[in-house]
């Protein structure tokens, strides 16, 4: 950062200085032609001072700086607008030498130099009007961002209002409806103590039991939210546990150098999660291949299976969802499946490491 | 016998000191984290280690951490490390520390008062007690090494409850069948993956252990 502004300070300075510069050379120029004019100027009084051809050494002398000037007033607009600019002083410098050969010529003839103005205006205008009309090649892809950012914004909010509500549903149904069922038995319990203390055993064991299925219904409905290894161990480690219970062997290489943001490692995970079940599920394949990579600042992961192929983004609404989540993140995921195989899901999020966590 | 107890959440290592208390096992300390486990362990040189998985500094893995620290400071330090979820990954770097004296648990078993009590002093005694979620995940990947392949389905759930740290009789009555029958699953198990005969029916477990880790 601190880098950067020094570079911005710089070019500031590099800036400032050729402003100068381009002053002196200026003035040195207006002295010369001064100079010229006035010797000219005695020469025609030395000369007998008759028919004044002076005003046309002028005239030339004073093209080339009213040039400059102009070019250099049209560069100092807001950046997007200098070229119009520009053409427009230069117009009028042009306009301005049409007018002043004119006058110089003595006015006598009609007023000639109405004709090329009115073109020298019609192009300039032509010119503002284009400006106006078409969008810079900048405004074009600042308006495709906001596309893009509009429709990954929705894609975002559908995906996470759906995971929200199956998480409700799974808590619902599963967690939630066990420990009512844990209340039930231990009200039960309750009245029994005094009346039939026989049978307690057997609703305390049911209660026990169906605190056990609760708790493993809470942990597959954490695993779903965030997998605890994933903090634990980051991407690379989690995808690691994850290919150790899998049917299918996984092989994991490759090495991220740092930890990635969490949000992009939550979804660059259930992205994997997605495609290994996909894989175990209808590839057919004897062996998958998780790669993982992090090069000039986007993080890469490949999943490859040796199955029959054939997968398509339409066909699996499960892909469709991941890859939604990674847009959020400008991510990008390509699917190459021939008939026949081999299936390879390739994932790029560009995003920054932070340093290992110890 | 004397445990020390690393738990962070009060509620959990009170309840588990009681449970302990309540079977003569003396519990010499109850710690919340990693710091004053290594203290406790330096200071009380307990038979066992009970460790939570998840606690301060950063609420992810550091139980584990310490259990493996504690053994590599003390080789074969009885450790028993509890946790809420289960990962076959943590499972085989708790192994690699050695697989002697080893649990690895899920916190649910702990309602089992009476099997976990038999474990804890197991664990003690040098035996190795792996969670049976763990042991189902490792014995998914049978199809994934060719002597694993060459058990029958029978002998994969043998090892299964050998791995989980049940003796020949337990193993025989949960499979229904007689003692007997289970010492010629566990031969035929241990020909088939090359392993030597050992009399010691824990060295067994060990060793079927480290057949699974070297997948």
């Amino acid at each position: 950062m601190a880098y950067r502004r020094e570079m911005a300070r710089e070019d500031a300075d590099r800036a400032a200085l050729r402003d100068v510069n381009w002053r002196m050379i200026l003035r040195l120029e207006a002295s010369i032609s001064v100079g010229i004019g006035l010797l000219m100027l005695i020469i025609w009084a030395l000369a007998g001072a008759r028919h004044f051809w002076p005003a046309w050494v002028w005239f030339g002398l004073a093209i080339p700086l009213a040039l400059q000037v102009a070019i250099r007033r049209g560069l100092r607009a807001p950046k997007g607008h200098r070229l119009l600019a520009a053409h427009g002083a230069i117009t009028c410098v042009l306009a301005s030498i049409l007018l002043a050969i004119w006058l110089l010529a003595g006015a006598r003839h009609a007023f000639w130099p109405v004709w090329p103005i009115l073109g020298l205006g019609v192009v300039l205008v032509g010119h503002a009007w284009v400006r106006h009309a078409l969008p810079t090649a900048r405004e074009q892809a600042l308006a495709d961002r906001v596309e893009v950012l509009t429709r990954t914004r929705r894609g975002a909010l559908d995906v996470q209002a759906a995971e929200l509500q199956r998480i409700e549903r799974d808590l619902h149904d599963g967690a939630q409806a066990r420990l009512v069922s844990v209340a039930m038995n231990l009200g039960l319990a309750e009245e029994l103590l005094s009346k039939d203390p026989q049978s307690l055993t057997e609703l305390l064991a049911e209660a026990r039991s169906s605190t056990l299925t609760a708790l493993a219904d809470l942990r597959t409905v954490m695993r779903g939210i965030q997998p605890p290894v994933l903090a634990d161990r980051g991407l690379e480690g989690a995808i690691r546990a994850l290919a150790l219970d899998l049917a299918v062997p996984v092989t994991v290489g490759g090495e991220i150098p740092g930890r990635v943001p969490v949000p992009v490692e939550s979804a660059a995970y259930f992205t994997v999660c997605e495609c290994l079940a996909n894989v175990v599920k209808h590839s057919g394949a004897l062996q998958a291949r998780v790669d993982v990579g992090y090069r000039g600042g986007v993080l890469s992961v490949a999943v490859r299976d040796d199955g029959v192929g054939g997968a398509s983004l339409a066909a699996g609404s499960g892909l469709r969802g991941v890859a939604r989540r990674l847009e959020v993140f400008d991510g990008t995921m390509t699917l190459t499946s021939p008939a026949g195989g081999p299936t390879v899901v390739t994932m790029e999020v560009p995003c920054e490491l932070s340093s290992p966590r110890t | 016998m004397r445990a020390v107890i690393a738990e962070d959440l009060a509620l959990l290592r009170d309840g588990l000191a009681r449970i302990l208390r309540a079977h003569d096992i003396d519990v010499a300390a109850a710690v919340g984290d990693p710091v004053a486990l290594a203290a406790a362990l330096e200071e009380q040189q307990p038979d066992i280690a009970i460790v939570d998985v998840r606690m301060p500094p950063t609420f992810t893995n550091e139980g584990l951490v310490a259990a493996i620290e504690a053994r590599a400071r003390r080789p074969g330090m009885p450790v028993l490390v509890l946790s809420q979820y289960v990962e076959q990954l943590y499972a085989r770097e708790l192994l690699l520390s050695g697989a002697e004296g080893v649990g690895y648990l899920l916190k649910d078993r702990v309602s089992e008062v009476g099997m976990f009590v038999d474990t804890v002093r197991k664990v003690a005694g040098g035996g190795t007690v792996l969670d049976p979620d763990v042991v189902t995940g490792m014995l998914t990947h049978h199809g994934r090494n060719q002597a694993m392949a060459r058990l029958t389905r029978r002998e994969r759930e043998v090892l299964g409850f050998m791995a989980e740290g049940r003796s020949n009789a337990a193993i025989a009555g949960k499979m229904v069948v007689t003692a007997k029958a289970v010492d010629k699953h566990i031969n035929s198990i241990f020909m088939k993956l090359d392993l030597p005969l050992d009399a010691d029916d824990n060295r067994r477990v060990l060793a079927v252990l480290r057949y699974l880790q070297t997948d």
